[in-house]
């Protein structure tokens, strides 16, 4: 863990140069840590694969108060286990009118379009970083067997409530946007839910797992072909 | 009824100190372009620092008061007019019920800022009126928009005194604190970074200011995705620095070299397109007194 000043009142704490399962779960331990200690003087504390970022208030901290407070509230940091992430199911309807690249993923690894669904549903990922877009969190890890590189020239526009795939990692499109990502399917989940005190029913603590749905299902959710 | 628009202006935006305690979310912190200018303004009125505040990018913003208040307007220096007549800027102005203020041309600077006093009094979302369009927090202001106010009569004529008073020049001095991966970057180009003028390209707005000058390389493509302070400065492969404002991306993976001080931050917000700039390295005990400094002037 290194901790380092980014500005004058912001600092970033990293871990690992890697992206990987145990970095995660280090950034997530530490992460809750930092939360529970219910700090007014931290303005935001961002966590991403292999860091987290902390602004602080420069009338309370100093960066080296602020340093040594965290080192020594850091330094023993047992890793949680994971029995209190919740597990968001989330439903996607998988067909034609909105799997843009459905195809293309399964040509590019040699599987049918039901097998890339199956694997695609079978797992249950972490959130790794959110950011991009608020409610933009990239999910990881996907199954080797459907890993597929982005796309040459990103789409203009892409619906919300587009689930994607890019190299290893997934994500659900917030909100109509730009993106390279290829496009598997679509929900109606809102990542990002004004209607909500906390913004979104997802955060950094998060499982997610995705489910297969029927057009008629997804239809019945409120779901629509239209951009 | 308090403002009615009579004329919007092409980008004009309410704004106030910025939304907190979301960025993990993804959401970005928004708020005033140039915090001096801004909390000046709510300063001259005994608002507090995070009252609500029109931030104006182009002249032409015409309103119609339909109750009495006052007024503040500072940031760029412009053709400034009630009722048709010529009025002087970084100072309250007393306003009745059926005046017309306009904002006409500006003279330097790049944004002016109007405050009410006590704010106009529009819902907040997520603990802050500051608009940010791409996430789909406020909106731009339009011809027959209305911004409510509280009456208010009572007039307390302020004005900031000359000294105080901001030049907005074709050239400033942005003061860098080395971060991020500023170890990938070599001596020598550091060097070139700290001694290079650089010139702000067309590509300014809110969320990011794109500089044309030497190239700057570091021995990385790109970086893991992390979290983005404001003030960044990002070296992609190009090698033109970008400088992260206000409505920056929360994460990103472009290697960055370090931080510009939010106090030059804002003085940058009021600089035009061809401008020149140069970086100058400052350390994080001279960053953290300066910043302190400048918040306490507010006080």
């Amino acid at each position: 863990m290194q901790i380092k000043a980014l500005s004058a009142d912001s600092l970033i704490i990293y871990f690992s140069d890697f992206i990987s399962k145990e970095t995660h779960n280090e950034v997530k331990s530490v992460y809750t840590t930092l939360l529970s200690l219910k700090i007014d003087a931290f303005i935001e504390v961002v966590p991403s694969y292999n860091s987290i970022l902390i602004t602080y208030d420069i009338f309370e901290y100093d960066y080296s108060s602020i340093k040594t407070y965290l080192e020594r509230s850091l330094s023993s940091i047992v890793e949680k286990e994971e029995k209190s992430s919740t597990l968001v199911t989330i439903d996607v309807y998988y067909g034609e009118e909105v799997s843009f690249d459905l195809n293309r993923v399964a040509k590019l690894n040699k599987l049918s379009i039901e097998e890339v669904v199956e694997i695609h549903t079978s797992k249950i990922y972490d959130v790794y970083a959110i950011g991009f877009l608020p409610g933009f969190a990239y999910l990881a890890s996907i199954d080797d067997k459907i890993k597929t590189s982005r796309l040459e020239t990103p789409r203009k526009s892409i619906p919300k409530g587009s689930v994607a795939i890019a190299d290893n990692q997934t994500a659900v499109y917030p909100q109509n946007s730009p993106g390279g990502w290829n496009i598997l399917g679509k929900t109606t989940f809102e990542f990002f839910d004004k209607s909500l005190e906390n913004l979104s029913s997802i955060d950094f603590n998060s499982k997610i797992k995705f489910n297969s749905i029927s057009k008629e299902q997804f239809l019945e959710q409120g779901g629509s072909f239209e951009f | 009824m308090s403002f009615r628009v009579l004329n919007a202006g092409v980008f004009t935006l309410l704004q106030d100190r910025g939304r907190f305690k979301y960025s993990h979310l993804g959401v970005t912190n928004s708020g005033f372009l140039d915090e001096y200018a801004a909390f000046t303004a709510n300063r001259l009125l005994d608002n507090n620092l995070d009252t609500n505040a029109l931030e104006i990018a182009f002249p032409n913003l015409i309103l119609e008061a339909t109750k009495n208040t006052t007024i503040s307007i500072t940031g760029a220096y412009c053709d400034f007019f009630i009722n048709d007549i010529l009025e002087n800027t970084w100072q309250t102005h007393s306003i009745k019920k059926g005046d017309i203020l306009k904002i006409g041309k500006f003279h330097s600077g790049q944004r002016v800022y109007l405050a009410v006093k006590n704010g106009f009094d529009t819902n907040k979302e997520f603990g802050s009126n500051s608009t940010t369009l791409k996430e789909q927090f406020g909106k731009k202001l339009e011809k027959n928009d209305i911004l409510p106010f509280h009456e208010h009569s009572e007039f307390k004529k302020r004005r900031l005194h000359e000294k105080f008073l901001p030049k907005y020049e074709n050239n400033l001095v942005l003061r860098v604190l080395l971060s991020y991966q500023e170890e990938e970057f070599s001596k020598e180009e550091k060097e070139k970074f700290f001694c290079s003028e650089y010139e702000i390209t067309p590509d300014f707005n809110r969320m990011a200011c794109k500089l044309k000058g030497e190239a700057i390389s570091s021995n990385l493509d790109g970086v893991i995705s992390e979290p983005i302070a404001y003030g960044a400065i990002q070296i992609p492969k190009d090698g033109q620095p970008i400088i992260l404002l206000k409505e920056r991306q929360t994460i990103g993976g472009y290697p960055k070299i370090g931080t510009v001080l939010a106090i030059d931050c804002f003085k940058l917000a009021q600089m035009k397109i061809g401008s020149k700039v140069k970086f100058e390295q400052i350390d994080i005990q001279t960053a953290q007194k300066k910043l302190r400094d400048f918040y306490s002037i507010f006080s």
